[in-house]
Formats: C-alpha cells, sequence, structure tokens
C-alpha cells in the first residue's frame, strides 16, 4: 500500500515540475523543443483528421443552426436556408471556395498596407477544453510565421499567433479571455479595447461615456502606434450599449465579424 | 552473478511482463490519436469529450491504482506535448485520477455494470474542479456558472455516455477480470 501511495506521490511530484518548468523556461526551452518536434509529427495527420471530420462538423453545425433557427429572427431563418442549399451542394468544398474568395475580396479591398504578405493556413485541431479559445494551424516559423503575427479570414480578424513551432502554430482567438485589442468604432472613431471572455462573448471595453455609440456599428482594429494589428480589419458589429451612473466606461457587447465555429480557412498577416 | 546467501531485494516498482506492457500501450496510443485528432474536431453541448480521461480511468480499474496513476501520468504528459497545453497540466490531472478511480475498483465491488459509469462520473468531476483551480492559480478568469453550465455539465454527459464503450474496449484489450479487491486477496 506504502508503495502505490509512493508511486502516485512521486508521479504528481513529476508532474508538477513538468509544469514548473514549462512555465518557467524561455520559448525555446528543453519542453517547449520536445512540443515542437511532437508537433512536425502530429500537425500533418491532425489536418488529415479535420479534413475527414470536416463533413461531419459542418453537418452537426448545420442540425444545430436549424434548432436554434426556429426561435430567432429573419436573418437566421435566411442563414439556415442558405446552410441548407449549401449542404446539398457539396458543402465542404463550395464553403472552402467561399472562403478563398472572401479572403481574396480581403485583399483586393486594400485593408492591408501594400508591404504586408500573407500565409495561407488551415486550421487543424481546436482547443479541447473550455478554458482557451485557441486554434492550431498547419502553419509555422518554417512559412516565415512569428509569434503576434495577425490571423484573419474572410469576414475579420481571428487573433494572433500565440506561439510558434516549425510546421505549425497556435492562434490566440479574439474571443480568448486574454485577448484584447484597440478597437475603434466606424465612424464616429470612438475608442477602445476589444477584450475576450471565457464565456466566448466579445465586448468593447474602456470606451469614454462622452462617446457616442450605437447598436449596429461597425467596430474595426485601430492600428495605434505599437499596435500588432494593421488599421481597419473588422472585428464586429455593436450588439448593445449600457452604462451605469457609477462606471466610468460604457458597457458595450460586440457581434464577431467571424464566425468562430466554422473556421477552416485563415491568412496570417505576416509584417 | 547472485550468491545462494544473498537474498533478493524486492523492486521498488514492479514491471508488468511484456504481454501486458503491449497491451497497455495500444490504449495508451489509442488514447492519445482519440484525444489528440478525433477530440479537437468534435464539441458537442460546447465541450469536447475527453478520451484520454476515460480510458486512464478504465485502465486504472481493470489494473488498479499504481498502472492506473503511471498509465495516467504517461497519457497526459504525451497529451501535453501533442496538443501544445501547457505541460504537465494533464498529466497530474490524469494521475490523481487514474490512481483513484484504481483504489475504487481494488476497495469496492465493480462488478455491477453501472461501476464504470460511476467510476468515469467521479473522475469527470475531480478533472473539471483541478482544471478550473489550474487555471485559477493561472490568473484566468473562473466563472462558476460559466464552469457549471459549460465545462462541468457538458464534459460529464458525454463522458459517461463514452465510458460503458471504452471500458468494455479496454476489457476486450486487458483481457483480464480485473483487479482484485483487498478483502479477495487476504
Amino acid at each position: 500500500m506504502l508503495q502505490r501511495r509512493l508511486v502516485a506521490v512521486v508521479l504528481v511530484l513529476l508532474s508538477v515540475g513538468l509544469l514548473t518548468l514549462y512555465f518557467r523556461e524561455a520559448d525555446n526551452g528543453f519542453v517547449h523543443r520536445v512540443q515542437d518536434g511532437a508537433m512536425r509529427v502530429v500537425a500533418p495527420l491532425q489536418e488529415g483528421s479535420a479534413r475527414a471530420i470536416q463533413p461531419l462538423r459542418d453537418g452537426w453545425n448545420w442540425v444545430a443552426d436549424l434548432f436554434s433557427a426556429k426561435s430567432e429572427n429573419e436573418r437566421l431563418k435566411e442563414e439556415v436556408e442558405a446552410l441548407r442549399a449549401a449542404v446539398a451542394d457539396e458543402l465542404t468544398t463550395q464553403a472552402e471556395n467561399d472562403e478563398l474568395r472572401a479572403l481574396l475580396e480581403m485583399r483586393r479591398a486594400r485593408i492591408y498596407p501594400d508591404d504586408v504578405e500573407f500565409v495561407m493556413a488551415r486550421v487543424i485541431a481546436r482547443s479541447t477544453t473550455a478554458w482557451y479559445s485557441t486554434v492550431t494551424i498547419d502553419v509555422g516559423s518554417n512559412d516565415g510565421v512569428r509569434p503576434f503575427d495577425a490571423v484573419v479570414n474572410g469576414q475579420g480578424l481571428v487573433g494572433r499567433v500565440e506561439s510558434v513551432k516549425a510546421t505549425a502554430s497556435q492562434v490566440q482567438l479574439l474571443t480568448d479571455q486574454q485577448s484584447y485589442v484597440d478597437a475603434m468604432v466606424v465612424p464616429n472613431q470612438a475608442e477602445g479595447l476589444a477584450a475576450g471572455s471565457v464565456t466566448g462573448s466579445l465586448s468593447l471595453q474602456y470606451v469614454d461615456k462622452s462617446e457616442e455609440v450605437a447598436k449596429g456599428q461597425f467596430v474595426v482594429t485601430s492600428g495605434r502606434q505599437g499596435s500588432i494589428f494593421v488599421r481597419g480589419i473588422p472585428i464586429g458589429q455593436v450588439e448593445g450599449v449600457g452604462a451605469q451612473e457609477v462606471e466610468l466606461y460604457q458597457s458595450i457587447t460586440l457581434r464577431p465579424a467571424v464566425d468562430f465555429r466554422k473556421l477552416d480557412l485563415v491568412m496570417v498577416v505576416r509584417r | 552473478m547472485m550468491r545462494s546467501h544473498e537474498v533478493e531485494q524486492p523492486a521498488i516498482v514492479k514491471l508488468p511482463p511484456a504481454g501486458e506492457l503491449a497491451r497497455l500501450g495500444v490504449l495508451l496510443l489509442a488514447a492519445l490519436l482519440l484525444q489528440t485528432l478525433v477530440a479537437p474536431n468534435i464539441r458537442i453541448l460546447g465541450a469536447s469529450p475527453d478520451f484520454a480521461l476515460i480510458i486512464v480511468v478504465a485502465v486504472a480499474m481493470l489494473r488498479g491504482c499504481q498502472v492506473g496513476a503511471a498509465f495516467g501520468f504517461l497519457t497526459g504528459v504525451l497529451v501535453g506535448v501533442a496538443l501544445l497545453e501547457p505541460l504537465g497540466m494533464s498529466a497530474l490531472v490524469f494521475v490523481v485520477v487514474g490512481y483513484f478511480a484504481g483504489r475504487y475498483a481494488e476497495t469496492a465491488d465493480v462488478s455491477a455494470p453501472v461501476a464504470p459509469l460511476v467510476g468515469v462520473f467521479a473522475a469527470t468531476c475531480v478533472a473539471c474542479v483541478m482544471l478550473a483551480m489550474m487555471q485559477y492559480l493561472l490568473e484566468r478568469q473562473v466563472p462558476i456558472g460559466f464552469w457549471a453550465a459549460r465545462v462541468l455539465v457538458p464534459s460529464l454527459v458525454l463522458n459517461t455516455l463514452l465510458s460503458a464503450v471504452f471500458y468494455l474496449l479496454a476489457r476486450r484489450v486487458l483481457r483480464g477480470r480485473g483487479v482484485l479487491r483487498a478483502d479477495e486477496t487476504a
């Protein structure tokens, strides 16, 4: 009995030691390099499984949308109709084409300066816990991706690169609870911070009470000096505005421009 | 070479035979593949099924707390490496879960068909609490309502529903009747 407890205690101590080492060491430390090596093997496998499971996930999303549409407004009903049509017409291929077209439109729209480069990537894994809103993409330092690079898709800002391995990278989504992005409301240019939360909702914080912000207005990256994002990338739309007497700032909730449930193709913006 | 008057010292940790190790390896590989390739692509009720946890509990209930803890540690480390998670987090949770699931099988009557479900249900509760506490220690937000509604309940439902299938699978792979209870070994 004592021996069993001893084994368990040793293993617990080993685990705590690994955790300590992970958080204490630099990004090029031993444990991180082990993960880097493992990702070279795992990333292609994850890419394959993500492709294989994509039609099933699309189908599941379609069913979920169908149920929720019954209790929602006309906009969602139209969306369900569009999804129904898409399912009938080779959903996966169609969605990929649409995404690629949207990404091209975004480049043509000249939101980005001429000197930035784009790296096309595919989402190959999602965080399995609700505590982190992250995804893994199939490009890494071999493709020139660096930490803090912005990640976008045809709808808007997806997030930023958090950690980079040789052949894959982890992306912190805009909705992650530790994500903060310099943002502004257009057209009146009220500035604030778009912040994620553990529940996956998005809010615009630190907007002064004197600023007039209305429901339906668009929110984009402000691209302030020192910001990692260029100006004008769509973040979302104002969904609700409120302010308590005692609060210094307005309480603004946003509807993200990006549908994070259906992330597949994205672009990394290389500065 | 050992002389006749020398007494052989018992090993601190006795390894299972090669065949048993191979069978445990198969289950470890299955847990790793399911958790890294399938789970990230499945989200039902806002949560992903924790295949690794279910298999760790199944192995622990069939082979006892020592094997359960060791199997949990290895599974946790490999899952952490492959999913770019903070290394050691899953290992710590799975060691605790593996140990206590093994103790449950050693001290209680687990012949009832509902036993694996109870084991996975309890293990999921422990894992969710431990992970939430670690998030809190890492200074991340841990709202109780969110934790209960979006983490605990969906994980309990998914993991418990899947537990019977994986317990039967693990029992088939390990080809054993399970661990002997303390009162049976006496």
